[in-house]
Parts: structure tokens; sequence; C-alpha cells
């Protein structure tokens, strides 16, 4: 997993390398992280930036704890990072698998399967908004032409998270195309003809070969879509403002509303902080399970 | 036997094709539907879905003139540029400060006093700073920013996009120079060149594609942000992504054709970079990952 050097060598030069990125990163990132977490534990109402500040002790956890509205945000994010990462993970695989094949214009497809995760969210939010209007988009207009009932996309609160999840899988699904297209590549090929030989199907192959082959490149796409899914906010604002009501509001869309539109910047960095504690959770979760699976395979 | 083998291939290689198809249609259709709702008129948006312009609408280019020489064509502009200038200048930062750190961590060995830490430790530090969620760091970045004079800065907005880019351009540049050969740099020193001239003069080129590649990434990483401008910039250092989605939630409701000219502004870019340079993405997005 980690590289290491042919012939590390101890030179008084060396902290020149390391010590502007570690120096940057500490105070730019670190400190703001304690910072983070100090205002997590007192109460500061932005409007009067100085003397509005006074030490809060656990009662922004406590709140929180009793806030429905922050649990509401917690479960839309959960749902919204499965949701996406198992479509997004299907998908890609699938697709893998069909470029995985001698077949023409591979590169062609490569590139344009690439176009989407380029796109700048905002613009990307905004066009998700655009094919899903109910009236004006093409969405509903081929379903109608195919004979189905109109869906209320956006508008309606079962639908709009669905439909922040199609968006965002279109974009998405891209990136886990190419890391497990390239992690199909760097399989034996012996392996896949001597089970062909001895008469095993693609459906067996695939279950028993493939698969299990893949999972550590899978777990690893899985946990980089996931941390990023988590950060949802520019689809979302840009696509439903967090609608209808609060349907598709996600903890970084309600912390940011609670720092900036109510001002208080420690019940905000409380509300950060367990979304922090949530993906932590999951990494170590995630990380452990990649570390045994190493571990097995060795 | 022969016979039934060559058909099931032509089945599976029809089914591959459909379906690589279908999926290239769904890729393309949204940018295809930016493109022609950006030439409609506003009766051809609100009349309904229209596909084809000349048979189903009228095309016409008022919304990119608008967009170009309207009243807001100097926010746009400015926008534009400040994106630019803030992608670019974060980029070659992080380049340069991860290529030093992902140097340094591949070729000598470091330990943090006190906490044990060797290179490897070092190198997970770095990277899982990428793995934070950026409303944690948000709120002290822009208190910070308020007290420093830094807010709504481009320097400070370059700054800001340098340190969430330089996880990943450590990590990305670490493996790359781990992959090369050592044996060039040694014999240079042993001539008697000094590390840094090592560095400059034979690792830098031999590293051109993985530099490239990660220059691009932190590019569209910034580029693409929304949540840093939206919290540390307001109106002199606001980029693209802020202006479309500020046009997007007006209150009298999105000018479909204005926004999709828009929108094609801001993806434009990056699109024609990932034309040009698939390759070099393709490999830095692995590495990335899988490593």
């Amino acid at each position: 997993m980690s590289p290491q050097a042919a012939h590390p060598v101890t030179e008084r030069s060396k902290h020149f390398f390391l010590t502007p990125t570690a120096v940057l990163i500490l105070v730019l990132s670190i400190f703001p992280l304690l910072f983070s977490l100090v205002l997590s534990f007192v109460s500061w109402d932005l409007s009067r930036l100085e003397g509005g500040i006074r030490f809060y002790g656990l009662n922004n956890f406590i709140t929180l704890a009793k806030d429905t509205r922050f649990w509401h945000t917690a479960r839309v994010t959960l749902t919204f990072v499965i949701g996406a990462v198992a479509l997004q993970y299907c998908i890609g695989l699938g697709i893998a698998m069909l470029l995985n094949q001698e077949i023409r214009l591979r590169r062609f497809f490569r590139v344009v399967f690439l176009i989407p995760m380029m796109l700048t969210p905002a613009a990307v939010g905004y066009v998700g908004r655009m094919l899903f209007n109910e009236s004006m988009g093409p969405i509903n207009d081929i379903i109608k032409h195919l004979g189905l009932p109109a869906v209320r996309w956006v508008s309606s609160i079962p639908m709009a998270l669905p439909s922040l999840i199609l968006v965002d899988t279109w974009e998405w699904t891209p990136f886990m195309m190419i890391v497990l297209l390239a992690g199909l590549q760097s399989l034996p090929p012996e392996v896949f003809e001597s089970a062909r030989v001895d008469g095993a199907s693609s459906l067996q192959i695939f279950r028993h070969i493939t698969f299990p082959m893949l999972l550590p490149v899978s777990l690893t796409v899985v946990l980089i879509r996931g941390l990023e899914a988590f950060k949802l906010f520019d689809i979302v604002v840009v696509m439903t403002g967090g609608g209808p009501g609060t349907a598709t509001e996600t903890v970084t869309m309600y912390a940011y509303l609670v720092a900036m539109k109510n001002g208080n910047l420690g019940y905000a960095s409380a509300i950060a902080y367990a979304l922090l504690i949530m993906v932590t959770i999951i990494t170590l979760f995630f990380l452990n399970s990649l570390r045994r699976r190493a571990a097995a395979a060795e | 036997m022969q016979l039934s083998m060559t058909l099931s291939r032509r089945l599976r290689m029809t089914l591959t094709y459909t379906l690589l198809i279908v999926w290239t249609v769904i890729c393309l259709f949204p940018i295809y539907w930016l493109v022609i709702t950006s030439i409609k008129q506003p009766i051809a948006v609100f009349q309904g879905p229209k596909y084809f312009p000349w048979v189903d609408f009228k095309p016409t280019l008022d919304a990119w003139k608008f967009l170009l020489t309207g009243p807001t064509s100097r926010q746009v502009i400015r926008s534009w540029t400040n994106s630019a200038i803030l992608a670019i200048g974060s980029a070659a930062l992080a380049v340069a400060l991860g290529a030093l750190a992902g140097y340094g961590l591949t070729r000598f060995r470091y330990r943090v006093p006190g906490l044990g830490w060797r290179n490897d430790n070092i190198a997970f530090w770095i990277i899982s700073q990428r793995m934070l969620p950026p409303v944690v760091v948000i709120l002290p970045f822009m208190i910070m920013y308020r007290f420093l004079g830094l807010i709504d800065t481009r320097h400070g907005m370059i700054l800001a996009y340098t340190v969430f880019n330089l996880p990943f351009a450590v990590w990305i540049l670490r493996d790359f120079f781990a992959g090369l050969p050592i044996d060039l740099e040694e014999s240079a020193l042993i001539d008697g060149a000094s590390r840094l001239q090592a560095f400059r003069k034979i690792v830098l080129p031999l590293s051109t594609p993985g530099l490239v590649a990660t220059f691009l990434f932190c590019m569209m990483f910034s580029w693409n942000d929304y949540l840093f401008a939206l919290m540390l910039t307001f109106s002199r250092s606001s980029t693209l992504p802020m202006f479309i989605a500020g046009e997007g939630t007006q209150s009298y409701g999105p000018q479909w054709w204005y926004l999709s000219a828009l929108s094609l502004l801001a993806v434009a870019p990056m699109v024609i970079v990932a034309l040009l340079v698939e390759r070099y993405i393709t490999r830095g997005l692995v590495v990335g990952a899988i490593k």
C-alpha cells in the first residue's frame, strides 16, 4: 500500500522538502479542526463578533441530541450516501466489465464516459433541475411517450431525494467505472482461462473469481465515493434547495444554515463535528475490513 | 457447437454495444440539453420540451448575447476570471509543495519526535485531511479570514484551495516518485550535484505525466468548488459556481436559457481539458484510489 524508497538516506536538506507542507497543513487544517472543536463548546452569536462569545459546556451537544431536524438531516445524508454509492458501484462495475472486453472504439467510450465527473456540480444540479422539471423537462415527456404516468420529481417529498441520487449517479459513476476497470485489467488472465477450460459459466466466474478478486479495489472506491458523498451540498442547494420543506436537507446544509442564517457558530460547529464523528466511524470500519481482507489474502 | 458459440458471441457483442451506446446517450444528453436550451427563446422553453433546433424550435443567440454583453456581463466575466485565477494559482502551488513533500517522503527517513511517527504515518496523516467533511473546517476558516483580512481576497482563496488540494497532491506525487528509478539521481549526487539540483534537473523532468495529472486534478477541484467560495467570498473574488447558484435560486424563477449558457461557460474548460488529456486523468484517478 505504501511505496518504500530503495535507499532512504538521512540528510540535512530533508526538512526543506517536507516542512512547508507540514506547516501549512498544521496551521490551516489541524488548527481549524481544533478551533471548530472549541467552538462546539461555546455559544457564539455571529451578529456580535466581538463579545458575543461565552462558554456553553455540553449544551450544544445536548441540544443536538434532541434536535429532530438534525436527526432528519443525518438520515437524509445517510440514505443519500447508501443509495448513491450502491447505484454508482453497480452501474460502474457493469460498464467496467463491458469495457473490459475486446471491443472497438474503447478509447472513445472511455473518454465520453469520463465527461460527467468533470462538470461543475453547481451546473450539474441546475441541469438536473431542468431535466426533472415536470412540465418543461424532457424526462417526464419521455415517460409520457412510453405511456407511463408522469412523475413529480423534485417537487414531491418521496421523489426529491431519489432525483438527487440519480443526478449524483450521473456525475460520479465515471469515477467508479475507471478505477474498477483498472482493477479488472490488473487481474491475472490465467485464472479466467483455466476456469473457462473447466467449464465454468460466466455467472460462476463472476461470482467465484472476478468479484472476490476485485473486492479490495471495490471497498476502496466505495470508501472514497462514500466519503465524498457525505459532503453533499452544492447539487442540493441548486437542485432542490433542501426542499420540498426539508426533505432533501443534508447535514452540511443544515450546519451552513445554522451558521449563516441563524448566526449560531457554536451550534453549527457541533453539527459539523457530529458529521465528522459519523464519517470517522464509518471510515475506521471500512479500513478495518480492508486490512482484515489484506491479512487474509496473505 | 461451433455455430452456437459464434451465435452466442455475436449476441453478447450486440448486447455490449447496445448498452454502451445507451450509456453514451445518457452521458451526453444533459450536455446536449444545455446546448439547445441556451439557443432557445423563452417561449420555446415554456411550451414544453423541444428537442431539435430548426425542427422543433427556431434557434437564437439571444441568451449568449445577453450573457456576454448584457448588464450582468461584467459580473460573469469577473467570476470566470476569478475562477480561472484561483484554479490555476492554487493548483500550481499545491503541485509545487506536493512535489517537494512527495519527494521527501520517498527519499528520506522522517521521524516525528514524541509521536514516533514514520514516513507512512505522516503520509496517512496528510491524506486523512482530504477525507474530512469540509464543513468542519470552514467556519474557523471564515473567522480566521475575517480577522486576518483575507476574506473575499484572491490570495486568501488561493491559499484555502491550496490547503484543500495539498493532501491529494502529496498522495499522488509520492506514489509517482516511488516508482521512478533511483539510479539516475544517485549518480548525479555522486557527481557532486546537490539534492535540490538532482530533484530539479532529473526527478521533475521525468515526472511530467504525474505533475500534469496532479495539476489538472487540483485545478478541477478548485474550479468546481462551491462551499469554500460561498463561505469565504461575497463579491470581488466570488467564482462562477457562486454566480450560477445565485442565478438559479432567484425568486422570480430561473431564466433557463440564460442559465444554460452560463453553465456551459462553467463546464466547457474542464470538458476540453478532459478530452485533451484523458490518459493523464485516468492514470491519476487510478493511482489516487488504488495505491
